[in-house]
């Protein structure tokens, strides 16, 4: 027991979710759970998204803080709210937000008429994605100044952020081999409109005593900034919505990833199911700028009666110099490097185990292909950032309460709370189906208070 | 019927708890109070010269002078931002000869904006004589170091015991500014 409780207070302290799923995940009723797992149950023989209506998701989180520590109307200074999450937020903590909305999707069966074993489904996503870390000791160094901070060494590694705004197009094929084993791939062609990234920093700020003077200043930068399609924003005064249709459309830098996933079946009421996604890149080779900054100086302020610069030097000449180094250092060179991103990368898996099957009302039996009501299981979910790997664990109920009308409840581990339900349904009427679901309805008392929200839902057309 | 009734009365719990969410009070128009107030110092000048630097070719060099150009006050930033000043002075002098410091704030075109001086006494036992001396800029003196663009320095030895190849001790001078800033939501 004691080995496991190390593994979840390890947990406990990296985890963290965005872009978690965890109540679309493993719920086969709604077509979209297949781009969570491409090898996951498919339920329908054939389906349509109703455009641009088929999957709204968004999400945001902050670990560490919440509006309502900040801007509550609590007759506490404001300032020294600020002050407090200054100094209490680290430089692992994070703000991030992800969006998704898909513009159309679609999916068929096929095979022999008596055993449709084989689904593809396509669409086109578009997605925006952006978190961006605590950068602590520059907000100690604006907050404080250096006076109190003498031989400090200011961290500049502490900025790191990445932001993205692409369209997905993607085809999946799953394949339900037998009754034990399901299995998928999706692939995918990305198209960046926008990437901002800078995470690639190092270097220090200090001020010291110094020898010949009270301090030395030692700037030691190496600070860079990649962007692509910034420029189409910032520069061209002719961009257009229509060029931003054409991007959205295989128009932007272009990047290709795979999607992987299966399903076994391990009894009757037992089935285990993992997927991988975005095991891809994107190459930004159009539209790109790059800024760095690069330079090592130590200032100890000047001698204006004996220049030891040069002989014959005046006082300005010298300080002019001196200026010259410092504009150096602080000039930002612009570059076109062209660079590849790696998607971040997601893994899901689940134990699950069904239970109650539903009572035959004419013989109070079951009968032999009856369906399982309930199910209770437990998912892992972990996505590759930036500076650590964000983990959740879920375990979740879920329920089929008459046909066309299916709930799951979960209950999450991340490292926004420990208290975080979600509640999600899905619901069929005639050929419509349309599903809700969302998170943290603990914190609904009071959602300013909640570090983290997200929300999914959509409406599909459903042939069974 | 039964689990029709408790199919509906589920739907309305899920829909009251999304679409109920309630809030305690928030007060965005706080951010109208931010404000942070750092204090950034700085080294200056500095000076560490032996009693022979004031000596060349059998001739004492009794005068120091040199101009600076300053560009930090014109940056609009430090225009906005700067609430108070400190120009802080670490002398230590063992040469049995006093000094004066004085430094002249000046516009591009010589206009007198500010000016101080402070003397160092003589050291004539050569032992190291401390002292120290601030300049504090605040309301109108704040103005005249804003509206600074170019500083004068001038060094001058008090007349006393002629100085020669052997004379001993030596004049240190360190200085640093101290900048109080005050950033508020105006930024």
């Amino acid at each position: 027991m004691k080995k496991y409780l190390g593994f979840i207070l390890y947990l406990a302290c990296v985890i963290g979710f965005s872009q978690n799923k965890q109540i679309l995940y493993g719920f086969s009723e709604i077509p979209q759970s297949l781009l969570q797992n491409p090898g996951g149950k498919v339920d329908n023989n054939w389906y349509f998204g109703i455009p641009l209506f088929s999957h709204i998701h968004a999400n945001a989180g902050a670990s560490g803080v919440s509006t309502y520590d900040l801007f509550a109307d609590d007759g506490v200074d404001f300032n020294s709210k600020l002050e407090s999450i200054v100094y209490d937020l680290k430089p692992n903590d994070f703000f991030t937000i992800n969006q998704q909305h898909e513009i159309f999707s679609g999916g068929f069966a096929y095979g022999p008429s008596y055993n449709k074993n084989e689904y593809i489904s396509f669409g086109l996503y578009q997605e925006l994605d952006a978190i961006v870390y605590f950068p602590k000791d520059y907000a100690v160094l604006v907050y404080e100044g250096n006076q109190n901070n003498i031989n400090r060494p200011f961290s500049l590694d502490h900025l790191n952020g990445v932001a993205e705004l692409i369209s997905v197009l993607h085809v999946g094929y799953n394949k339900k081999v037998n009754e034990r084993f399901t299995f998928g791939v999706r692939g995918k062609i990305y198209s960046s409109i926008i990437n901002l990234r800078s995470l690639n920093n190092n270097g220090t700020f200090i001020t010291k005593p110094g020898d010949n003077n009270v301090y030395d200043h030692i700037f030691d930068l190496d600070l860079s900034l990649e962007t692509s399609g910034l420029v189409n924003l910032t520069e061209k005064t002719d961009f257009e919505p229509n060029d931003l249709t054409k991007q959205i459309l295989l128009g932007g830098n272009l990047g290709l990833g795979v999607d992987l996933g299966f399903t076994h079946q391990i009894d009757k009421q037992w089935y285990l199911d993992g997927s991988l996604l975005d095991i891809g890149f994107i190459r930004h080779s159009k539209n790109i700028e790059s800024y760095e900054l690069k330079g090592d100086y130590i200032f100890e302020g000047i001698n204006p009666f004996f220049p030891e610069v040069g002989s014959g030097q005046t006082a300005d000449e010298y300080w002019t110099e001196i200026e010259e180094e410092f504009e150096d250092l602080f000039t930002i060179d612009t570059v076109k490097t062209k660079y590849t991103t790696l998607r971040p990368i997601k893994l899901n898996a689940s134990i699950n185990y069904a239970f109650g099957e539903k009572l035959d009302k004419e013989c109070d039996c079951t009968s032999e292909d009856s369906e399982y009501l309930n199910r209770v299981g437990l998912q892992l979910y972990a996505i590759k950032r930036p500076r650590l790997p964000q983990v959740a664990l879920t375990a979740y109920y879920y329920r089929r309460l008459f046909n066309g009308l299916n709930i799951k409840a979960t209950y999450t581990l991340d490292s926004y709370s420990f208290s975080n339900i979600g509640l999600g349904m899905s619901a069929q009427l005639g050929g419509l189906n349309f599903y809700i679901m969302a998170d943290n309805f603990l914190e609904y008392n009071n959602i300013y208070d909640a570090q983290s929200v997200s929300l999914q839902l959509g409406f599909n057309y459903i042939f069974n | 019927m039964k689990k029709k009734i408790l199919c509906v009365c589920l739907i309305s719990v899920i829909y009251s708890l999304v679409f109920s969410a309630c809030t305690k009070d928030v007060d965005f128009n706080q951010i109208n109070d931010f404000e942070v107030s750092p204090v950034v110092e700085s080294s200056l000048i500095f000076l560490n010269e032996p009693a022979n630097k004031f000596y060349n070719n059998g001739v004492e060099l009794t005068t120091f002078q040199d101009s600076v150009a300053i560009k930090i006050f014109k940056d609009k930033f430090i225009k906005d931002h700067l609430v108070k000043a400190e120009l802080v002075f670490e002398t230590s002098n063992s040469i049995d000869r006093g000094f004066n410091l004085r430094v002249d704030f000046l516009t591009d075109t010589n206009t007198l904006q500010h000016t101080f001086n402070f003397s160092v006494p003589a050291s004539p036992t050569n032992s190291v004589l401390i002292y120290n001396y601030t300049e504090v800029f605040e309301g109108n003196e704040l103005l005249s170091l804003l509206a600074t663009e170019k500083l004068l320095f001038t060094l001058n030895l008090q007349p006393g015991e002629a100085i020669n190849e052997s004379t001993l001790g030596s004049i240190q001078l360190k200085s640093k500014g101290i900048f109080y800033l005050n950033i508020d939501n105006t930024l």
